[in-house]
């Protein structure tokens, strides 16, 4: 009996060291845990953009190359980047002011995925408001986009470019447009996927009006004010003229596009006015 | 009797406090003072009258023990204390579940970020989540093994028919105990293992309608969801504990009531004096039975302690997903004999048999009569028993993923070196030690890449045994000699089939390749790409496809596969 009353003992005494033990490691196993957890939601948000977002956002969600999922061919980027500083950076980005939205930019990421952008490309996400993601899902994508928030991304010095009020000054500027680049900016902006190919069927049936005809049309639009003029102003302000009708009903009050802020992302650098310049080229306003 | 002031006033203080503390400690243990336990732990032997036959008189937590065995069965050899390991492991279950409980809400929206939460945020969360988990298991072989002593000793004969009944009942009662709470972490393990499961009430035979509503109960809903989550967890915190608690008195009550069966061989055949202890045979609870039952609930928490921190670890696999279902669903491995028994006869009389195996269980006591209890007298039984054993074993093992239904062997490969749950060697390289760029099966990159080569080997591997050559390996990192011929079959539809003795329809001469990029600071893409052309004409692919996973720097694969129960 004395034998079973050491080794009791002994058992006792080692699972309290044991014990002992394992506290002590507690908080970096418990640091250990919380990162990995994170990083595995990111791997999981990371399978889900691949599956679900990145047809519209890009493979490397600038929106610049997308993909078609069934044929494989590259088509116009629908949706807007999200590898991109000006949503990414800072507490409340300036993203976040555009939209007027006070909550937390998680949050804000969160919000958008899940109930979508109403007009736009941009459908629900979340199961909730009759999407195919649950809210988990929502979570971990959430997790990917901001991992892409980093110093590279974020210490570009913000620039904006000072739009001129009228076309002819910012011809001034950049003169010469180029049709063949154009037409490449066209997809990679995502134009097409809201307007179709302008070279295409103009029975289109998308978002946004076809702008096959742009060049004649611009023009008869608004009394007194050159096509030219009109187009430069509803890429940069896109609530200041709002066509009636679009391919698929009523066109959206305030304008869809707005949200695409082409004011902002054709003028972060000092040489992107140019791609305007080209795009314009490209659908005949320009010469 | 004088009162505390009284006694001080006549002894003095010192004397008093002594006086008094002998009787606290009298009222406690129901009728044993200080001395009385310190000559029992010293051995000596006892006053008369007998104080340490007191408590079981007296005391609530003791009236339900005898007071004294036969000496013949306080040894290892027969009870082996199964029955007393298996109460024990019912109370540790219980005080480690009752803490989960505390961090655990039974929800869909919240039960799997609860468990993250255990494992990140609770001080030692993960240890008793582990211990509850490696209880589960070792409470399974527990109970299993007090079932087998039982039967080799013969100790179901009469009069313990009952107990055996109730011993069969328990046993179920701990299986379905362990199994409801495979389905709480609402991961895909849990779900994916949970609805195989009870799709078997769909096939019971039957009317289709009963099947249906029982289905329908079992799930709370036409798919597994918030509503089976909930009875699910009622059923494993609540009703199942519960009944196991009633029928454990029942059992241990006939337990005491019979006396436990003393060796087969110390007997005269036909006679049971289990109730009949002589003097000289008898070893009291208090002390040495007490001490026996404390040492071993020592050791067992030492045990268990142990092996949760440093020998195994509870799984956590990804979010359920009623969508995706994992390419090889294994059931719990003590209920592997029922996916083996899947494997081999219809689904309907499966289950048809295992309630039919039960009753025979409950009611072979009462049919299997034969007096003698000793070995040499029960080889048919003993025999039946052992090849009945060999018949589960084997069952287990048809239930597993090694004897399984393959998919196509490119998915095969994929799965073993990118699985969609738990960690692989390729998944555990350390982060610092993953590279860019494409690399073939079993290339070697050089002593600064230790971890990745032991992953491109496995890698060689996996693809050497899902494929053959036709006499054109493609990939040159892999001897020519490792590779076995293909066995040419040609179809009734004229298509070919590629063999060998070890698989069918596997990839000839594929040309695989591992292309590892990051496409997000601190996240790698991982993908297979595997190019099969059709040997007959090489412009022709039989596969082409290709199997991507994402590794982030901190998702911690190499952690996961420290632990026994992982197979990386």
């Amino acid at each position: 009996m004395q034998v079973k009353i050491v080794i009791g003992t002994i058992s006792l005494m080692l699972t309290m060291i044991i014990l002992g033990f394992a506290a002590l490691r507690e908080p970096s196993r418990l640091e250990d845990f919380t990162l990995a957890r994170q990083g595995r939601q990111i791997e999981n948000g990371a399978e889900l953009f691949q599956s679900q977002c990145m047809t519209c956002h890009g493979v490397n969600g600038k929106a610049e190359e997308c993909y078609d999922a069934a044929t494989g061919e590259q088509i116009g980027c629908a949706g807007l980047p999200l590898n991109y500083g000006p949503l990414l950076c800072e507490d409340t980005s300036q993203r976040m002011i555009n939209m007027n939205w006070e909550g937390s930019k998680p949050a804000f990421i969160q919000a958008t995925i899940s109930s979508g952008r109403y007009g736009t490309a941009m459908p629900t996400w979340a199961a909730d408001f009759g999407g195919p993601l649950r809210p988990d899902e929502i979570e971990d994508l959430v997790q990917f986009v901001l991992n892409w928030e980093t110093e590279e991304l974020c210490s570009a010095p913000a620039f904006q470019y000072e739009w001129p009020a009228t076309i002819e000054e910012l011809l001034a500027e950049f003169p010469e447009g180029d049709a063949a680049r154009g037409k490449e900016l066209y997809v990679t902006y995502g134009c097409s996927g809201c307007h179709g190919d302008p070279e295409g069927d103009s029975a289109w049936a998308g978002t946004g009006p076809w702008q096959g005809h742009l060049a004649e049309e611009a023009g008869t639009r608004i009394e007194g004010m050159s096509g030219q003029q009109y187009v430069y102003e509803s890429v940069l302000y896109p609530n200041n003229y709002i066509v009636e009708q679009c391919p698929t009903g009523p066109c959206n009050t305030p304008s869809a596009m707005a949200s695409n802020n082409f004011y902002a992302r054709m003028g972060d650098t000092a040489e992107k006015p140019q791609d305007l310049v080209d795009i314009m080229t490209y659908l005949g306003i320009l010469p | 009797m004088a009162t505390f002031p009284e006694q001080i006033r006549e002894m003095g203080v010192k004397q008093a406090v002594i006086a008094k503390a002998d009787e606290v400690v009298e009222r406690v243990t129901a009728g044993m003072n200080i001395s009385d336990i310190r000559a029992a732990l010293r051995g000596d032997e006892p006053r008369r009258p007998n104080p340490r036959l007191r408590p079981h008189a007296d005391s609530f937590w003791l009236h339900i023990r005898p007071s004294f065995y036969h000496t013949e069965v306080t040894h290892i050899y027969p009870t082996f204390r199964m029955g007393w390991l298996s109460t024990f492991m019912f109370v540790w279950e219980t005080i480690t579940g009752i803490i989960l409980m505390i961090f655990y809400t039974p929800s869909p929206l919240v039960a799997y970020s609860n468990m993250w939460n255990i494992l990140s945020n609770v001080p030692l969360g993960q240890l008793i989540r582990n211990m509850h988990r490696l209880g589960a298991e070792v409470m399974v072989i527990v109970v299993a093994m007090h079932m087998l002593r039982t039967f080799i000793t013969g100790s179901y004969k009469k009069p313990r028919q009952f107990t055996w009944a109730t011993g069969i009942i328990l046993l179920v009662l701990t299986l379905m105990l362990s199994f409801s709470g495979y389905l709480l972490p609402w991961d895909q393990l849990a779900y994916w293992a949970l609805t195989v499961f009870i799709s078997g009430a769909e096939a019971a035979p039957a009317p289709a309608i009963i099947n249906q509503n029982v289905l329908l109960i079992l799930q709370g809903a036409p798919s597994l969801g918030a509503g089976g989550l909930l009875r699910w967890y009622l059923l494993h915190v609540l009703l199942m504990p519960l009944m196991l608690g009633i029928l454990f008195f029942v059992h241990y009550y006939k337990v005491v009531l019979h006396g436990m069966s003393l060796p087969p061989g110390r007997e005269e055949i036909g006679e049971d004096t289990a109730k009949r202890v002589p003097k000289n045979e008898r070893t009291y609870f208090i002390p040495d039975l007490l001490t026996s039952e404390l040492m071993w609930s020592a050791l067992m928490t030492l045990f268990l302690v142990a092996g949760a921190l440093w020998l195994w670890d509870a799984p956590l696999e990804t979010h359920a997903n009623p969508v995706v279902t994992p390419l090889h669903v294994v059931a719990p491995w003590y209920l592997s004999w029922s996916q083996g028994w899947l494997k081999l006869a219809d689904k309907t009389l499966v289950v048809g048999f295992i309630p039919a195996l039960l009753v025979a269980f409950i009611v072979m006591p009462y049919f299997e009569v034969g007096k003698s209890r000793r070995y040499a007298d029960r080889r048919v039984g003993l025999s039946v028993a052992f090849l009945f054993m060999a018949f589960m074993l084997v069952s287990n093992w048809m239930g597993t993923p090694e004897y399984r239904v393959a998919s196509s062997p490119d998915r095969e490969v994929s799965i073993e070196i990118l699985p969609q749950e738990g960690a692989s060697t390729l998944l555990a390289v350390p982060y610092d030690e993953m590279l860019e760029g494409s690399f073939l099966p079993g290339q070697d990159l050089g002593e600064n890449y230790p971890h990745l080569n032991e992953a491109l080997a496995d890698l060689a591997h996996a693809v050497l045994a899902n494929s053959c050559t036709v006499g054109a390996p493609k990939i040159t990192t892999i001897e020519a000699s490792e590779w076995k011929e293909c066995d040419v079959v040609t179809l009734e539809n004229g298509d070919k089939q590629y063999n060998t003795t070890f698989g069918n329809d596997l990839m000839p001469d594929p040309y695989v390749l591992l292309e590892i990029e990051e496409v997000q600071p601190k996240l790698l893409r991982l993908t297979l790409v595997y190019d099969v052309p059709e040997p007959d004409n090489p412009n022709e692919f039989r596969i082409q496809t290709s199997w991507t996973a994402y590794r982030h720097a901190d998702s911690n694969y190499e952690e996961e596969c420290r632990y026994a129960n992982k197979n990386c």
